[in-house]
């Protein structure tokens, strides 16, 4: 995987993304959203920016054993 | 052309390389073995070259380990050989073997263990290593370029120009990428033919119908990794960094025709200068007209080397044996029939089931011994001034491993393929295993075809070009001829690397059973050409001395890139300002002139101190902050963080971010804030402003505003996106000038003229005004980050040098970095080093906020057991027992009685002007930190061990009166 496609911008380079977190099952506690996160293999659901474009925050569904990005989502609109 | 070469001037043609042009000069000794430091000559052509690999330049511009055959000739070129000392001719370390000895694998870490390796390192790493590594980067990075097609075809032989040119006809868009300077591969000296015509013409035609679809030809240009669709291309004009340029390829197909490596055979003495690769010999000859020697004696294991050899006599060059490792051939094809007729008429000794035992000589070869491999002791010695070896090939399918490849053996090929490859990438041609030109050729235009049309590309790519060259090579692996265990020392099997037969059959010896451990064992294929012509050689012989196929011995893994690269490659435009962009306040020149001295610091370049109040930062930091809480004084505040929040939600949004309550600041004034991230550490601090109802200007530390922003878009975009909020990072839209000290308020007031006297004579703590100076806007915000009555003046950045220049003449002169530290130390406020992200509220100290009870982001997680422990750390003031020793940052707090048990470590210190003594801020475990307790500060590097007291974090006005006044 080396790029992503955001939904406002189009296909971009890897580097003007930044990761933020593998977000936590539904239904998590707060305790569990933060300290116990599994990382799967197959499905990985995550929180991009795309800090050096349009800045939307992006929720990215991957496979990060492939690196295939199976639905990336901009989350919020990308108002600013 | 004029040229050098070790000091020693020669004339070269226009279109050599260093290689042929110092071969066509009579110099056959190019470098020396990193090791033994054996005299050693060409091998091959391309970056595979072993041997001659030359440093280029002068320092700092110099450029090590290029291969001499790649290293087009220019006028001037001044090249050197290496791993020699003092000479090329003459190298003392080679006197080491002259005594007989050889080091074997493992040799170093057996031999040099008493007293220690340490006192051997240094002579060792002297004579270690390849080349000389440049002085500074002084090499520039080549420029990047971003391409994008339907196919890219790595590869411009037979395979692939056919690849490219069933593409283009097919429609798509092409890239097609040559790692040499010209289109053709091996097509261009196997006298071949395609579609009846010569290839050279049809080289020349496919460049022409290429160019004329709009296909785009890179020469010079080697695809040297590749995944998940991305593909670099590094090109090379002349073979020399400096020059290069990298391209990013993103093609929607991609297809691997990279050709094989040609590889050698192991015998006695197979290093000499004289022992080349009989493809190297041809494409010498055909290339850049150069003969290897006059009486060659060809040695292989395939239908090939008779080809090679009757072109020699077609030349005019009669070699003087042929000799092949196989048992005679049962059938024979008809090309290989006339080829042999060829040599019987020119009287050329052929054997087969013989083989090269060694050579003779020691600059060159003078003669080779030859032998029946049923009855090696029937040896004989023919005379012959070199030896042209042919194994096989290795296909040159590194791209095709990448992202998880796997190889798979080819029995017929004695050689690996890639297995299986990704949707993306396909490989064909002598990459793929088919060795045999018209094979190859339809190979290459059937992938070119299939990826144009998986590329979406419509069209027939019409009939496949027809091709004859030489026959099928019908190749019996054959890896090293028979020799004495002895004599296995002087097999080579990684020329770079000094790898013997010896250094193989010793690692299987002591366990290195792998072939990835008998890689690091040995250092077999570690070096620049990444055993692109011994790996495979090692690997068939590993699988012969543990008695197995090499099918199942495999090949070490291959990563990139392919050949190697600068740093400045790597690196690219990444570097400098363009890494990491150093930024300037509105002040920056005025602390310039004025005696600042200037330093990075958290992307911005800050005044540490200024030189008339002092000869270092330590001695002007105790002049300026003791002034600025004796009178007073004004500190470059642009650096601030500062972040405008705005919109009909903005204060229920602050609310649920920061500790305490932004929707109960009144508009015009302002509250220290802090922030927690989501596990409930402290992110920052800040003083937030109600600018209006609905607008805040939220205030971060230097150099965290860009986090800050992103942490704030976070938490609006994705946990409550019906917020109606609007954000901007306006950092760099304010300068920012903090006046400080009993003076300040008066000094303002002449500064600022009558009315806004009146209107900061009215400001309370932390109250701000709005107005106008000067035609621009003005804020003053009455808040202190020193104890001292204190304004911070944000104005328009135009406008600050002018407002600084009117404070500095009202009489408050201007302070640095060191004493706003040492300042803030005085008043225990917080700096990075504290909120260290480790830290908890309830650990610096913030009861008071807690209690307020905001349930915002990072509270859920604070009511945990662990953060009550009373190992946790809580933050203290630390003052040394005696009042006068020093005690600085880093140093571990203990008991006296348990010296060896770190409480925690002081964060911050200083010497205090105002107190006479060094002061510190410490966290340290709670169940050690209350007030008065005597512990001990260790810093057994700097101080040694300083007995310390336990005191408020607050060292001077515990009350904070002065601010207040």
């Amino acid at each position: 995987m080396n790029r992503l496609v955001c939904p406002f911008c189009g296909a971009r380079e890897l580097e003007e993304f930044l990761f933020h977190k593998t977000l936590p099952e539904a239904g998590a506690s707060e305790y569990s959203a933060v300290y116990e996160r599994t990382n799967r293999l197959d499905d990985s659901l995550e929180h991009w920016q795309h800090v050096h474009g349009c800045r939307a925050w992006l929720e990215v569904r991957r496979n990060p054993s492939s690196g295939d990005v199976l639905e990336i989502r901009m989350i919020g609109g990308g108002r600013n | 052309m004029r040229f050098s070469f070790d000091g020693r001037e020669f004339l070269g043609q226009r279109g050599d390389t260093l290689a042929s042009a110092l071969l066509a000069n009579g110099v056959t000794l190019l470098g020396r073995s990193v090791k033994y430091r054996r005299p050693r000559g060409l091998l091959a052509l391309g970056p595979e070259e072993p041997n001659a690999l030359m440093t280029v330049g002068e320092t700092p511009t110099v450029i090590p380990n290029v291969p001499a055959p790649q290293l087009v000739l220019r006028d001037g070129l001044n090249a050197r050989s290496q791993n020699r000392w003092p000479s090329l001719r003459f190298d003392v370390a080679s006197l080491l073997q002259a005594g007989g000895g050889f080091f074997g694998a493992g040799f170093y870490y057996k031999t040099f263990i008493w007293p220690s390796w340490r006192a051997y390192e240094g002579l060792i790493r002297n004579l270690a290593g390849l080349g000389e590594a440049p002085g500074a980067a002084a090499i520039p990075p080549p420029s990047i370029e971003h391409l994008a097609c339907d196919v890219l075809v790595g590869g411009g032989g037979a395979a692939g120009l056919g690849a490219a040119l069933a593409a283009a006809r097919a429609g798509a868009s092409v890239v097609l990428c040559e790692r040499e300077p010209e289109l053709g591969g091996e097509l261009d000296f196997e006298t071949a033919t395609v579609n009846g015509a010569s290839a050279s013409d049809w080289i020349g035609a496919v460049r022409a119908e290429l160019a004329g679809r709009g296909a785009r030809v890179l020469t010079d240009a080697t695809v040297i990794g590749g995944s998940d669709g991305l593909v670099i291309v590094h090109q090379v004009p002349g073979g020399l960094a400096g020059r290069d340029s990298m391209y990013r390829v993103r093609p929607r197909r991609f297809v691997i025709a990279m050709g094989a490596v040609e590889r050698p055979i192991a015998f006695t003495d197979n290093d000499r200068p004289g022992v080349m690769l009989l493809g190297a010999a041809e494409r010498l000859m055909v290339r850049y007209g150069v003969a290897t020697g006059q009486r060659p004696l060809v040695f292989g294991n395939h239908d090939r080397i008779y080809a090679a050899a009757a072109r020699l006599v077609g030349r005019g060059i009669r070699p003087v044996a042929v000799i092949d490792t196989r048992a005679g051939a049962t059938t024979e094809s008809a090309a290989l029939a006339r080829h042999r007729s060829v040599l019987e008429r020119a009287g050329v000794l052929c054997l087969a089931a013989h083989a090269v035992l060694s050579v003779d000589g020691r600059g060159g070869v003078r003669a080779a011994t030859v032998a029946p491999l049923r009855t090696p002791g029937a040896a004989r010695r023919i005379e012959c001034d070199c030896v042209l070896v042919s194994g096989g090939w290795s296909p040159s399918v590194h791209a095709g491993l990448h992202e998880g490849g796997e190889r798979r053996y080819l029995e017929g090929n004695g050689a690996f393929i890639a297995a299986s490859q990704p949707e993306w990438r396909l490989c064909a041609g002598a990459a793929n295993g088919a060795l045999e030109l018209a094979a190859a050729l339809a190979e290459g235009f059937a992938a070119g075809e299939r990826a144009a049309r998986e590329a979406g590309a419509a069209q027939g790519a019409g009939p496949v070009p027809v091709a004859s060259g030489d026959p099928e090579p019908r190749l019996v692996p054959f890896w090293r001829s028979p020799a004495s265990i002895a004599a296995e020392k002087r097999q080579f099997v990684d020329l770079q690397n000094d790898v013997t037969v010896a250094d193989l059959r010793q690692a299987l010896a002591e366990g290195f059973v792998d072939i990835e451990h008998v890689k690091r064992y040995t250092t077999l294929g570690v070096g620049t050409e990444q055993g692109r012509t011994g790996g495979a050689l090692g690997a068939g012989i590993l699988a012969e001395l543990k008695g197995e196929t090499l099918g199942s011995v495999g090949a070490s893994r291959t990563r990139p890139p392919y050949h190697p690269l600068t740093l400045a490659a790597i690196v690219g435009h990444r570097a400098g300002q363009q890494l990491r962009v150093l930024r300037r306040t509105p002040l920056h020149e005025w602390h310039e002139a004025n005696g600042g001295v200037l330093e990075p610091a958290e992307f911005w370049m800050r005044t540490r101190y200024y030189r008339a109040n002092g000869i270092d930062a330590f001695a002007a930091g105790i002049v300026e902050a003791d002034r600025v809480r004796k009178h007073g004084g004004v500190v470059d505040g642009s650096t601030l963080g500062k972040i405008e929040v705005a919109g009909a939600d903005a204060a229920r949004y602050l609310d649920r971010l920061y500790l305490s309550k932004a929707s109960t600041i009144k508009v015009g004034r302002s509250k220290y804030m802090v922030n927690l991230r989501e596990d409930g550490m402290v992110l920052d601090d800040g003083i937030v402003l109600r600018l209006a109802e609905d607008r805040f200007l939220a205030t971060t530390g230097s150099g965290h505003a860009e986090h800050m922003l992103a942490h704030f878009e976070r938490y609006r975009d994705t946990e409550w996106s019906g917020a109606e909020v609007a954000l901007a990072n306006v950092t760099e839209a304010w300068g920012v000038i903090v006046a400080a000290g009993p003076a300040s308020r008066a000094a303002l007031g002449a500064a600022l003229g009558p009315e806004w006297t009146a209107r900061i004579g009215q400001l309370a703590h932390m109250e701000f005004a709005d107005g106008m100076h000067g035609g621009a806007e003005l804020r003053v915000l009455r808040a202190s980050f020193s104890g001292e009555l204190a304004f911070e003046l944000h104005c328009r950045p135009g406008l600050t040098v002018g407002l600084w220049q009117g404070l500095v003449e009202a009489g408050l002169p201007p302070y640095g970095l060191e004493a706003l530290d040492i300042l803030r130390v005085e008043k225990g406020y917080l700096v990075g080093s504290e909120m260290n992200g480790q830290t908890t509220p309830g650990d610096l100290g913030m009861d008071g906020l807690l209690k307020l009870g905001n349930p915002c982001v990072g509270v859920a997680l604070l009511d945990r057991p662990a953060f009550r422990e009373p190992s946790r750390p809580k933050l203290v003031g630390l003052k040394a027992t005696d009042g006068k020793a020093v005690i600085l940052g880093g140093a571990q707090i203990t008991r006296a009685s348990a010296p060896s048990r770190s409480l925690g470590y002081i964060t911050s210190s200083a010497y205090s002007p105002a107190l006479g003594e060094w002061i510190a801020l410490a966290l340290v475990a709670r169940s050690d930190a209350a007030e008065g307790m005597n512990l001990v500060a260790r810093d057994p590097l700097r101080g040694g061990d300083v007995p310390v007291r336990v005191t408020a974090p607050v060292h001077f006005d515990p009350g904070a009166e002065r601010m207040k006044s």
